[in-house]
């Protein structure tokens, strides 16, 4: 691993000049919100921010994405393409270790053995992640250690930044992240002093989330009690609107559809959101989920319960998102903290 | 990377059969347009396959045909909505796609060397067909014991597969009983519901399994039978339906508890299901 210094007044324009010759995903002002955009020529992202408005998932896993092309023909419709389509090598720049994590665990649904997802794989391949620790918490309703992350965390990036004061240690963790280093050209090697400073910021910020979520201890409580009154309170607020499902890193339900338009035609995938009644009804008319209590138990055991069966991690990475943009105030720090009490 | 799961194989309707009076249940026989395609679509009894039609979207069904048939596979298909209402519209000839096969199967390896009950209704007898067709085909028969079909529907007309019962009937190395709710004035066969003619059957639970699909209604009032005659839980098996997309496990919408229909099912013993929410 290689381990340099950049200056901080610097990593704003080496960003941008890599934006010359690579596409660049980056934290830039989007009227009131700080959004991940692609960067445009000459643009420089933030390197001072909070947290984005929107998770970077849609950059492997698009809101919505074109899965294959086919033509009106004499036999019918005949395919043309089924290839993800315009990938570009990418950098993804700035996300919070709390976000990067969220690949890790998305990983495990769409780059299984037995079904690999080409359409979210050939984009993680040629992305690279620079992470931007969180050296202080950026907002109170930050929880990433209480489900499994910490807001330095190195999972999943390529290359993790942490802001030093005067300069950002830059660590290359992997094969991506040296081939980017060889890009960025010259950089001051990071002494001994960088990373006795960056463990001293290990300590510190995670002593700095005070949000506490008991996210792996109601894991026992969820096993044993799908049905208990408890489900019959907190969906009450609940819009079914989907904002949490769609801002969330790591929602991947999808639906797949077909659009035709004179003889061209295309099968997409768009997100979807077990939030809404539409989402299991079958063409009989039966649907085992028709009431939004049971939806909302869904997403909750789906996150604290399901996805630790399968994968062995909770599917939530405390970025806080839903907290922060739900438009009730329903709080799910708040519904596991309760379950917890149970 | 592996070949990507969402592109459909294509394949032609070779053969339409209508197997109800109503008009509304079609048999579709496909031939695969490429052999190798043909070679690497190995199935067995109980899986499923999305019927894929450029256009109009896909639908999850169950694979009626068995793997001793070789050179096609089939499907039968009732006209519900848009994918399946498009299909009944086709004629032989037209050029599809299907994508599979997906999901497991029925448990052949723990069926071996046991008594098999087969229970159908009404329009659910498809994958049942294709393990009766495996099960009774000259390779396999001596795997499995004896072997009870109990298939029934609302009238003679709503019978699917009619010639094959015919034949299945005249076998001596199955037991089967065809009952219809109520009769015409042309069939001469049995009257009554599958529960009822179950329980005169009164299949021996030992060493037995029973597979049974059918309408919720039909399964509801037979499990008791099943239980009364002293199979176990873990000697019931059946099949679940469920919205599905994909059919691989990653667009979220089949789960029953953390099992996906599509990936981990369709097929589940009662006693697996006892271990799943109760959410289907």
């Amino acid at each position: 691993m290689e381990k340099r210094l950049i200056a901080k007044d610097a990593l704003a324009g080496i960003i941008k000049k890599l934006s010359e010759k690579m596409v660049v995903y980056a934290p830039v002002k989007d009227e009131d919100n700080i959004c991940f955009r692609v960067l445009e020529k000459g643009q420089e992202p933030l390197v001072n921010y909070a947290n984005t408005k929107n998770a970077p998932k849609n950059f492997f896993f698009p809101q919505t994405e074109t899965m294959m092309r086919y033509m009106r023909t004499e036999r019918g419709m005949e395919l043309k393409s089924a290839e993800a389509e315009d990938v570009p090598e990418a950098l993804l720049f700035g996300a919070r270790p709390c976000d990067v994590r969220s690949f890790v665990l998305l990983d495990n649904v769409f780059d299984q053995d037995e079904y690999q997802d080409p359409y979210y794989i050939d984009k993680r391949k040629k992305t690279t992640i620079v992470s931007l620790a969180c050296v202080t918490p950026p907002y109170s309703t930050c929880f990433c250690t209480s489900v499994g992350g910490h807001p330095m965390s190195s999972e999943g990036a390529d290359v993790l930044l942490t802001d030093l004061g005067g300069n950002y240690l830059a660590e290359f963790l992997t094969p991506k992240g040296e081939a980017l280093l060889s890009q960025i050209g010259d950089l001051a090697a990071a002494d001994e002093g960088a990373a006795a400073a960056k463990e001293e910021l290990v300590k510190k910020s995670e002593s700095e989330i005070k949000s506490k979520v008991a996210g792996s201890e109601i894991k026992p409580w969820l096993d044993e009690n799908f049905e208990h009154p408890f489900w019959d309170t907190i969906h009450k607020s609940c819009l079914a609107c989907g904002t949490c499902t769609y801002l969330c890193p790591t929602c991947h339900c999808f639906d797949i559809s077909d659009q035709v338009k004179g003889a061209d035609g295309k099968r997409i995938r768009a997100w979807d959101s077990c939030m809404y009644w539409l989402f299991t009804i079958e063409t009989s008319g039966h649907n085992p989920r028709t009431s939004q209590k049971q939806r909302w138990r869904q997403r909750l055991l789906h996150k604290f319960r399901y996805f630790v069966d399968n994968f062995g991690a909770i599917a939530c990475v405390g970025c806080g998102r839903g907290v922060l943009y739900w438009p009730v105030n329903i709080d799910i720090r708040k519904d596991v903290n309760d379950i917890s009490k149970l | 990377m592996q070949k990507n799961p969402y592109v459909p194989i294509p394949v032609d309707i070779a053969k339409i059969t209508t197997e109800v009076d109503t008009k509304d249940i079609k048999t579709f026989r496909f031939t695969f347009v490429n052999k190798e395609d043909e070679e690497n679509f190995k199935y067995l009894p109980g899986q499923f396959g999305e019927l894929s039609i450029l256009g109009k979207g896909e639908s999850p069904i169950g694979i009626a045909s068995s793997p001793t048939q070789k050179g096609y596979v089939e499907f039968t298909v009732q006209k519900a909505g848009v994918v399946t209402s498009t299909l009944h519209s086709l004629e032989e000839g037209a050029r599809m796609g299907i994508r599979g096969p997906l999901g497991n199967s029925w448990p052949l390896d723990y069926l071996e060397g046991k008594n098999i009950v087969i229970v159908g209704g009404g329009f659910a007898f498809t994958t049942l067909r294709s393990l009766l067709n495996y099960m009774i085909h000259e390779d396999n028969r001596k795997r499995f014991g004896e072997i009870t079909v109990v298939y029934g529907a609302r009238n003679p007309g709503l019978l699917i597969y009619k010639d094959e019962l015919k034949e299945w009937e005249k076998r001596d190395d199955v037991n089967t009983f065809i009952t219809v709710d109520k009769g015409d004035e042309g069939w001469k066969g049995r009257e009554g519901f599958v529960p009822t003619v179950c329980k005169e059957v009164a299949p021996s639970s030992k060493n037995a399994v029973t597979v049974i699909c059918g309408p919720p209604i039909m399964i509801r009032f037979t499990l008791p039978v099943f239980f009364e005659l002293g199979f176990s839980k873990e000697n019931i098996y059946t099949s679940l339906e469920m919205r599905m997309k994909c059919g691989i496990g990653k667009c979220g919408r089949c789960n029953v508890g953390e099992k996906y229909v599509c990936k981990d099912g369709p097929v589940f013993s009662l006693a697996q299901l006892d271990q799943l929410t109760p959410e289907y």
